[in-house]
């Protein structure tokens, strides 16, 4: 490891040590009812107790999988259409206002209406990060088709490809970079619409968790919550986004560093 | 032809609810929804509910941008500190704001606090980390030819340092004001006895999903007015100006 790179660890872990330490300290200084702030132990007992009976890995999972389903939805939903209003000027001047005026309200405004529709479940929080993901890719997928060099578009034809060729041969390649690059704010939207729909309207999961246990007060449940929240993203920033971002834009020679 | 698409989706909905039939608490006609929304003036339930959440809205924007940018500065003006805060930054930003609502609600109950901390939260991490950025890469070539000139520290802040964190301050704005308004929708729900989201909320809770889907269109309506006449000349006028546009992931 080189010299700067341990420096930013060893000074990068600190103000972590610090929080935790303040966290020990605190209820040793001062007094206050252990439900506001619980000790990093209870903490750390509800995580093993979670762990152990399989809640936790239940929640987790069970979040990921709506988040998934939600992605591949929308997703499938997006592209198709964002090819045909990047293609077709009549098609993108049709639903332009429409969609935009839809994407304003995309995600967490659905779920009062979803759970008319759905009831509290699974359907309701699908159906809200599908929404999420369909708004938030539909213009990257346009934008990618209209960043297509036109000469290409020339160059195809003149070899005689159409129809179905020059979809999958010029207009899916082509767009893929954006739509790929726009994947990571999608998902950063589609993130905070799963756990917030999960709080009013689902059965399970991180935000259901979470929110259930302010009922019960149980803060040692929230905190933890928030922490296996808040890895995930990370954890997902780094393994899935970064490498879409390194395999695309950074290989193809786009990345502006 | 933009406006063709409009009707014709309004066409659509209201030729589609005989044929659907489950009646107005399951699937209001665009009609109800005109009704519900007169309902809503005549009463003048609709302009309290719209100014409490532009409040609340503009309060966390501001509160959030100002100690974005002040903590931006201050760190990023440290190269130590820089290092050592970035991840603890990157960690708390992970941790989006509607995780935050449930011990927000535990600590200060549920009501106007809640809303305005998750708000400025989610306002804070982006302009925060964005200001730190642009103040990290201010060329230190200008700072000394600054400096060689007699200029004081200040001087140096004021003339090179801002305007240089300037386009990453209004990425950071951009990108919060988006996640905020969605944030002030979910913080409404969930804590507030008034608001868009109260109103969204609220509807179905009653069995009047007209107010519901008026509610809906108003957040709608709004966001695109914030867009349009807020974020928009924003950008045109520093970030387009000097040539440094957004790029489209960060545009939506």
């Amino acid at each position: 490891m080189s010299p700067a790179r341990r420096e930013a660890l060893v000074l990068g872990t600190l103000p972590f040590v610090a929080i935790l330490g303040t966290w020990w300290l605190l209820p040793l200084l001062v007094a206050y009812p252990p439900y506001l702030l619980p000790s990093i132990g209870t903490v750390l007992d509800f995580a093993r107790e979670s762990l152990l009976d399989g809640s936790l890995l239940r929640n987790v999972l069970g979040s990921l999988a709506r988040l998934a389903i939600g992605f591949v939805v929308g997703m499938a939903l997006a592209v198709p259409l964002g090819i045909a209003m990047a293609l077709n000027r009549h098609v993108a001047q049709l639903f332009r206002p429409v969609l935009s005026f839809l994407q304003a309200i995309a995600g967490i405004a659905w779920v009062p209406l979803t759970i008319v529709w759905f009831g509290i479940g699974n359907g309701s929080v699908v159906f809200v990060i599908a929404n999420t993901i369909f708004f938030a890719s539909l213009y990257n997928t346009v934008i990618g088709v209209q960043s297509i060099p036109q000469s290409l578009h020339r160059a195809v034809r003149s070899h005689g490809g159409h129809g179905l060729g020059l979809l999958t041969n010029l207009i899916l390649p082509g767009a893929l970079v954006q739509i790929l690059l726009g994947v990571r704010t999608s998902m950063a939207y589609g993130w905070r619409a799963l756990v917030a729909a999960e709080m009013i309207a689902g059965s399970s999961g991180l935000g259901y968790m979470t929110m259930e246990a302010v009922q019960w007060q149980r803060t040692e449940v929230i905190i933890l919550g928030m922490i296996v929240i808040g890895l995930l993203w990370v954890v997902m920033d780094r393994t899935i986004f970064t490498a879409i971002e390194r395999r695309t834009v950074g290989r193809w020679g786009l990345l502006q560093r | 032809m933009g406006t063709a698409g409009v009707l014709l989706l309004l066409a659509a909905w209201q030729v589609s609810v005989p044929l659907v039939g489950l009646g107005p608490y399951f699937y209001p006609a665009p009609t109800d929804v005109v009704g519900a929304f007169g309902d809503l003036i005549r009463k003048g339930i609709l302009p309290v509910y719209l100014a409490d959440s532009l409040e609340r809205y503009l309060a966390g924007l501001a509160t959030g941008a100002a100690l974005g940018i002040a903590g931006g500065v201050l760190i990023g003006l440290n190269r130590r500190a820089s290092l050592a805060l970035s991840p603890l930054l990157k960690f708390l930003f992970a941790i989006v704001e509607v995780a935050w609502i449930p011990i927000f609600v535990v600590w200060f109950g549920y009501g106007p606090k809640t809303i305005l901390l998750a708000l400025v939260y989610v306002v804070f991490f982006p302009v925060l980390y964005n200001t730190l950025l642009g103040v990290r890469t201010a060329p230190q070539l200008l700072v000394n030819a600054v400096r060689s000139l007699g200029a004081s520290s200040f001087q140096v802040l004021r003339l090179v340092i801002l305007p240089s964190a300037l386009p990453g301050i209004i990425t950071g704005l951009r990108v919060g004001a988006g996640f905020a308004f969605r944030g002030l929708v979910f913080a409404e729900i969930i804590a507030a006895k008034t608001g868009i989201g109260y109103l969204i909320f609220e509807g179905t809770q009653s069995q009047q999903t007209a107010r519901t889907i008026v509610g809906m269109i108003i957040m709608g309506l709004l966001w695109l007015g914030i867009d349009q006449f807020y974020l928009r000349p924003l950008e045109r006028a520093t970030i387009q100006r000097w040539g440094l546009t957004v790029d489209a992931e960060q545009r939506r």
